[in-house]
């Protein structure tokens, strides 16, 4: 009796038992299923499901440009977009000082808002009732965008419901027009559109954080141990070599000099002959970064980057290079040339002057600047040893400085040279370059013979910053030593005896230069008959080149010739011999003899 | 049955003499003790200790929350003042750049001159143009400036209230007609005379 008793007892026991085993087996797997498998999803689900989760944009901070001294030429800011709830654009209860209610009408405060945004307050209103008039149930109508901090929180003093605002990043170029052209600028939507801002956006470019915490449900304070943060990361500095002073001085100067030789448009670049830094390059028309959208789209870019021309007369001194390079000729060599001549391949070559038979100087030849003379002086050597200069100075590729839309210009191969053009290429025509071309060849000829990479990005420094110099092709011998400073010789010869000579002496400065006036085609294949693309191009001092500046002026209409750069090279080349406060020459100039009876 | 009868009949072992009464151990259970009293001491400090934690944690917690309101008064402070200083950047930029300068100098009556000369000290020679400073200015300012700057387009001039950089007040007028000569000067720089 008893024994079965406890036999009974015992296995009620054990059946208990196995169903709590069960059970709690049964809790632990889910446990564990909701614990470790899906943690995950179910966390994701809480985060979504819990509103009290709040995560907002850690946004990081653009980049500056800044010139050779770090100085801004374009920075970072802040402007907000404002938006109208028209559910809300109504009556405001309000509570005067003393406790007392009042009314608010939405008239009143349309008249206020519109006050600060610069609109009247029936446009407020209007903006606000045409949205519910196109759709009842809005909630949301534009009102203005980029507004100041200044507007921004003066519209928050209105203490107005029916406002919401939306932080825009912008930017601020406190400049202007100086370098505006290289800078470039964004878009109101934040994408850089030209310039650097678009060429070196990897530099200048930020990646936004985040942050996600949970808050409570006063006053909305963070509740400690909630928060997530992924840091924002601030764009890098960009370094350009560009000197804002000067350039404000040039940029000044060429618009008195375009409005009064009667210009189209005009473009100065001045190089460092020892760095082939590129301190200004300046364009007349140009833009303000600022509001660009003011500015005709012809002028939104870089000319003087972007443009190709053929050079003319310039390059008469590559020509010259060439020939002393290649121990052709020396700068007494004999040319025996008139104003006109029909060459034997039945090609005919004119001076921009008529003049009888001359026995030039290789020296008299620039001086004048004879085509004739030029013609019989490439002829000393072979065209595909010109062709191969042409190519060793630059011509036919784009330089490091590689803008957007830099061409490279264009120069054939020698094989395809008919008679015309086997002349032509002897004083810069038949070829096309870019005035960054020029000015490196002639930096060329200043630095004793070696190319240094003409270049405006000196480096990047990131925002923890590690500094990154921008990468450039080394250094390169084009013309021997002896050769360059032979050219150089002859053309401080054409700065004191040539035509222009008289308009562009600096005074205590020994200088070198060339003119040059190439045609403008019509676009029907023909050239454009007394309208030219004029420059001008010098060295300074001749006698311990440091500084190459070009000034060049679009179809010139008081003078058309190159003289019309004259006056504008004679005050860009002051001004730069003063802004890097080069020493005056000591040794006198010792002249040529430009004939050789 | 006769099986049964049959079996032999096992006899019984000779039963054990139980034990006698004293072997068995038997006595009377003891009178229980009287129960001790609980020590007051470990109680106290066991009630102490848990108050204790829980004050410490109320305390710490206290502590944290009251230092995230403090947090986030500073976080607003902070955005204010993050306001202001964007503010105040926007009041200045433009203020510094090169078109600005220059037009406030030339309200002023500054030129900028051409060629200037350098004094060399080692020999006293004066090198580069050697002419004395002329009074037109290279570029003139006062009739526009070709750099537009958006930011800086209504701003006064520091140097002439009533001018921008884009246009000037009175372009002329700037400079009086008659300018009277400084008086020459005799012995040196005039100083006052102190006793």
């Amino acid at each position: 009796m008893t024994a079965s008793v406890n036999r009974s007892a015992r296995r009620r026991t054990s059946i208990a038992a196995l169903v709590i085993l069960v059970v709690l087996l049964a809790f632990t797997v889910r446990l564990f299923d909701i614990q470790v498998v899906r943690a995950d999803e179910h966390i994701e689900d809480s985060m979504e499901v819990a509103n009290y989760v709040e995560s907002a944009t850690l946004p990081g901070v653009r980049g500056s440009i800044v010139d050779d001294e770090g100085q801004v030429l374009a920075s970072s800011s802040v402007r907000y977009d404002v938006a109208i709830d028209p559910a809300l654009a109504d009556d405001v209860k309000r509570y005067d000082d003393a406790g007392d209610p009042y009314v608010e009408t939405w008239g009143r405060l349309a008249e206020r808002i519109g006050e600060v945004v610069g609109m009247s307050g029936e446009d407020v209103e209007k903006v606000a009732s045409d949205a519910v008039a196109s759709n009842p149930d809005a909630r949301w109508a534009q009102l203005k965008k980029g507004l100041t901090t200044e507007q921004y929180r003066a519209l928050l003093d209105l203490d107005a419901p029916m406002l919401s605002f939306e932080q825009q990043k912008s930017r601020t170029y406190p400049n202007g027009a100086v370098a505006g052209n290289l800078v470039g600028f964004m878009s109101s939507d934040d994408e850089p559109l030209a310039g650097y801002e678009m060429l070196e956006n990897a530099c200048l470019a930020e990646t936004d954080g985040k942050i996600e915490y949970q808050r409570s449900g006063d006053a909305g304070v963070r509740i400690p141990g909630t928060t997530t943060e992924t840091p924002a990361e601030d764009g890098g500095t960009l370094q350009l070599t560009i000197d804002t002073d000067l350039s404000w001085y040039l940029l000044q100067m060429l618009k008195e000099e375009v409005e009064t030789q009667q210009a189209k448009a005009g473009s100065i670049m001045v190089a460092d002959v020892e760095t082939g830094e590129i301190k200004a390059a300046v364009d007349y028309p140009t833009l303000d970064p600022n509001d660009y959208q003011a500015t005709d789209s012809e002028y939104l870019g870089a000319p003087s980057l972007t443009r190709s021309f053929e050079p003319g007369s310039t390059f008469k001194a590559i020509t010259a290079a060439t020939v002393l390079d290649q121990g052709a000729a020396t700068p007494l060599t004999q040319i025996t040339a008139s104003g006109h001549e029909q060459f034997p391949n039945g090609a005919v070559v004119g001076d921009s002057f008529s003049h009888p038979s001359y026995n030039y100087t290789l020296a008299g030849a620039l001086i004048d600047s004879s085509n004739v003379a030029l013609s019989k002086i490439g002829e000393l050597v072979s065209d595909d040893t010109r062709y191969e200069y042409l190519k060793k100075f630059g011509v036919g590729e784009k330089t490091p400085i590689d803008f957007s839309g830099e061409p490279s210009g264009v120069v054939h191969d020698p094989d395809t040279w008919d008679n015309q053009t086997h002349y032509a290429t002897t004083f810069g025509q038949a070829f096309t370059v870019t005035m960054q071309q020029v000015v490196s060849a002639y930096q060329t000829l200043a630095n004793g013979g070696v190319r240094e990479p003409v270049h405006i990005v000196d480096g990047c420094t990131s925002a923890d910053g590690k500094t990154t110099k921008a990468e450039l092709p080394d250094a390169e011998r084009v013309i021997s030593e002896e050769a360059a400073q032979q050219t150089v010789e002859i053309l401080e010869n054409v700065a004191n005896e040539g035509a222009v000579s008289d308009m562009i002496q600096v005074p205590g400065y020994r200088l070198a230069i060339k003119t040059g006036t190439a045609q403008k085609t019509d676009g029907n294949g023909n050239y454009k008959a007394g309208l030219y693309f004029t420059s001008l191009i010098g060295i300074a001092p001749a006698d311990d080149p440091q500084y190459v500046v070009m000034v060049s002026l679009d179809e010139p209409r008081r003078v058309t010739s190159s003289a019309a750069t004259a006056p504008a090279f004679q005050k860009a080349m002051t001004q730069v011999l003063k802004t890097y406060r080069v020493t005056p020459s000591e040794e006198p100039y010792e002249p040529l003899p430009k004939f050789t009876d | 049955m006769s099986t049964i009868a049959d079996t032999e009949l096992i006899p019984f072992d000779e039963p054990a003499p139980r034990p006698s009464r004293e072997d068995r151990g038997l006595r009377a259970v003891p009178a229980p003790q009287r129960r001790r009293r609980p020590r007051l001491a470990y109680a106290l400090t066991a009630i102490a200790g848990a108050a204790l934690i829980a004050a410490a944690q109320l305390g710490l917690s206290i502590l944290t929350a009251q230092s995230s309101y403090e947090l986030a008064a500073v976080q607003s402070e902070q955005r204010q003042l993050t306001l202001d200083k964007q503010q105040l950047t926007d009041e200045v930029a433009g203020l510094s750049s090169p078109q600005y300068l220059a037009a406030n100098a030339s309200a002023l009556g500054m030129v900028i001159d051409s060629s200037p000369s350098y004094l060399r000290l080692s020999d006293a020679k004066i090198t580069g143009s050697g002419e004395p400073a002329s009074d037109q200015s290279t570029v003139n300012v006062g009739s526009g400036s070709a750099a537009a700057n958006a930011l800086i387009a209504d701003t006064p001039l520091v140097t002439d209230e009533d001018a921008t950089v884009q246009e000037s007040s009175t372009e002329e007028a700037a400079v009086p007609e008659t300018v009277r000569n400084a008086p020459p000067l005799e012995g040196g720089l005039p100083s006052p005379e102190t006793h």
